[in-house]
């Protein structure tokens, strides 16, 4: 279960999302861990390696599993992300809609008709990969990423819809964009959004995007 | 109390130290590419390690100091003159109120450090003063200098005149080789490509920044389809994408991705990929994780006789 993925980096296997993110927020808090990083399915902690063997570094992890792991904390709260589907906002709309063979409210309507929750927070600071995403939507990743998506932009791949915080490189189709804020490095609380919390998404017109 | 920037030169940004413990967060390490010159440098004005400093790639800028400083640089092989006299790296350097520091492209190697008595002033954000360019924070407002920035002074001190040793200081090269571990996703690639990842000589390709070095040479094959459920990478990580070209995750790399993880570069070795520069040859030495701790011990047991606690660095 436990893999050496470096000369500081040790890998543990999991089943989902939220066990990811139960068992990293355990090992940070009972651990004095360099970086406990949650993936979709595993988790990765780097060690100190000139303070800590790497042997002992494993037993020490694997004692924290062996004596159990807290389920993560769900929050009750639901954030409603406003989103402009499509036009400018939403480059790959169209030719999704085709592809599916939706029609433009018909995608709307799955879209928004669902509740989700947040999988991860990662990539770069506050791209959240929301799950759950109804399978007459699933769609795989781009071939070919784009070397520029827009902060605020939406997309959806592999099931999933991902909220991109930043301006950045990125593989997932373009649905549309939030005016919501998704990181303010300034800001006392910086992330909005976290693993474990329920969002919704409500189509807005194109003169609603304020940012 | 301000040094002036007359030409900003290619990519020049105030770094310091990394950003630890967010990555769950998405926030990326940013802080020096190299950050062993970084340490170098600050040493010879009498800074901590991480007092934020310039790192300039390939092309240095040109500074004009407004008030008598004590500086001192390191890193990249480059051509620099202060008020036309060539001066050398590694050495503390004292200028006078209205000389200028003109700083060339760089030779060998990547990025030149320049470390000023007392350290920038600068942004500090989430724990680190150092510039992210992806979030737009931290340094100067988060960016790249620019022709006519004032870099704030801390201190007007004048340090002990020091040079850097000769066997402390790194040699720039233009053939690197970087030891390397087996990572989560090594497994997947084909035997031969396994042999090849370690035997080619690598080209940097000029894809080569903070966030990552692509390296041109063979076409890698994986055994599973190349893509995977986001898992978490780190500085060091080498990925393999559907391009079947190696890239080399540096300080600025994003914190999860899905192309499989075919190795990790040693800790030992990361401070180098800070000097890789496009059209320079790499080798990545196969390295059992046991032995690269072993090689880590003995570099930091090294450095320490000129920089202290260098665990702290690299």
């Amino acid at each position: 279960m436990l893999k050496r993925c470096g000369d500081d980096l040790l890998s543990l296997s999991v089943a989902s999302p939220p066990d990811a993110q139960a068992l990293a927020a355990h090992l940070r808090q009972t651990g004095a861990w360099l970086e406990v990083v949650a993936g979709i399915d595993s988790v990765v902690v780097r060690f100190d390696a000139t303070a800590l063997g790497a042997e002992a570094a494993r037993q020490q992890i694997e004692h924290v599993v062996a004596g159990g792991v807290p389920a993560l904390q769900e929050s009750e709260e639901l954030l409603e992300i406003p989103v402009v589907y499509g036009g400018e906002y939403g480059p790959d709309f169209n030719e999704l809609c085709r592809d599916l063979g939706l029609s433009r409210d018909a995608f709307i309507a799955l879209h928004t008709g669902a509740e989700y929750r947040v999988d991860m927070i990662g990539f770069t600071p506050g791209f959240a990969f929301v799950g759950g995403l109804d399978e007459r939507l699933r769609v795989p990743r781009r071939k070919e990423p784009r070397q520029r998506v827009e902060a605020g932009s939406i997309g959806i791949a592999d099931g999933r819809t991902g909220l991109y915080a930043l301006a950045s490189p990125g593989g997932w189709s373009l649905v549309g964009r939030t005016p919501y804020p998704l990181f303010d490095a300034q800001a006392a609380e910086p992330f909005p959004l976290r693993a474990g919390m329920r969002v919704r998404f409500r189509a807005i017109a194109a003169d609603e995007f304020e940012v | 109390m301000s040094i002036t920037v007359v030409k900003p030169g290619l990519q020049t940004t105030i770094q310091s130290r990394p950003r630890t413990g967010l990555r769950h967060m998405g926030v990326p390490a940013c802080g020096a590419a190299d950050p062993l010159s970084l340490a170098l440098a600050n040493k010879l004005v009498g800074n901590h390690w991480d007092a934020p400093a310039l790192e300039a790639a390939l092309l240095g800028p040109t500074l004009r100091f407004d008030v008598p400083c004590a500086f001192a640089m390191t890193g990249a092989q480059a051509a620099v003159t202060l008020n036309g006299r060539d001066i050398p790296l590694h050495e503390t350097v004292f200028a006078n109120a209205g000389d200028e520091l003109v700083t060339g492209a760089t030779e060998k190697g990547a990025r030149l450090y320049i470390a000023i008595v007392g350290g920038l002033a600068a942004d500090e954000v989430l724990g680190s003063p150092s510039t992210c360019l992806l979030t737009a924070s931290g340094g100067m407002q988060g960016r790249v200098l620019e022709a006519g920035d004032a870099l704030r002074l801390k201190s007007a001190a004048a340090p002990e005149k020091l040079q850097t040793p000769d066997e402390f200081r790194p040699p720039m090269l233009a053939s690197w080789a970087l030891r390397a571990c087996a990572s989560s996703e090594t497994h997947q690639l084909s035997s031969n490509s396994r042999d090849q990842l370690f035997d080619t000589n690598w080209t940097v390709s000029r894809r080569a920044d903070r966030m990552g070095l692509q390296l041109e040479g063979p076409t890698l094959d994986v055994t599973s389809d190349g893509r995977m459920p986001s898992a978490p990478v780190f500085p060091g990580t080498v990925q393999c994408p559907e391009s079947g070209a190696p890239y080399l995750l540096s300080v600025d790399a994003g914190t999860v991705g899905g192309y499989p993880r075919i190795a990790q570069i040693a800790r030992a070795d990361r401070h180098l990929l800070g000097q890789l520069r496009p059209g320079d040859r790499v080798r990545l030495l196969w390295r059992d994780a046991q032995n690269a701790v072993d090689d880590l011990r003995a570099k930091i047991e090294y450095w320490r006789q000129w920089l202290g606690d260098v665990e702290r660095i690299i």
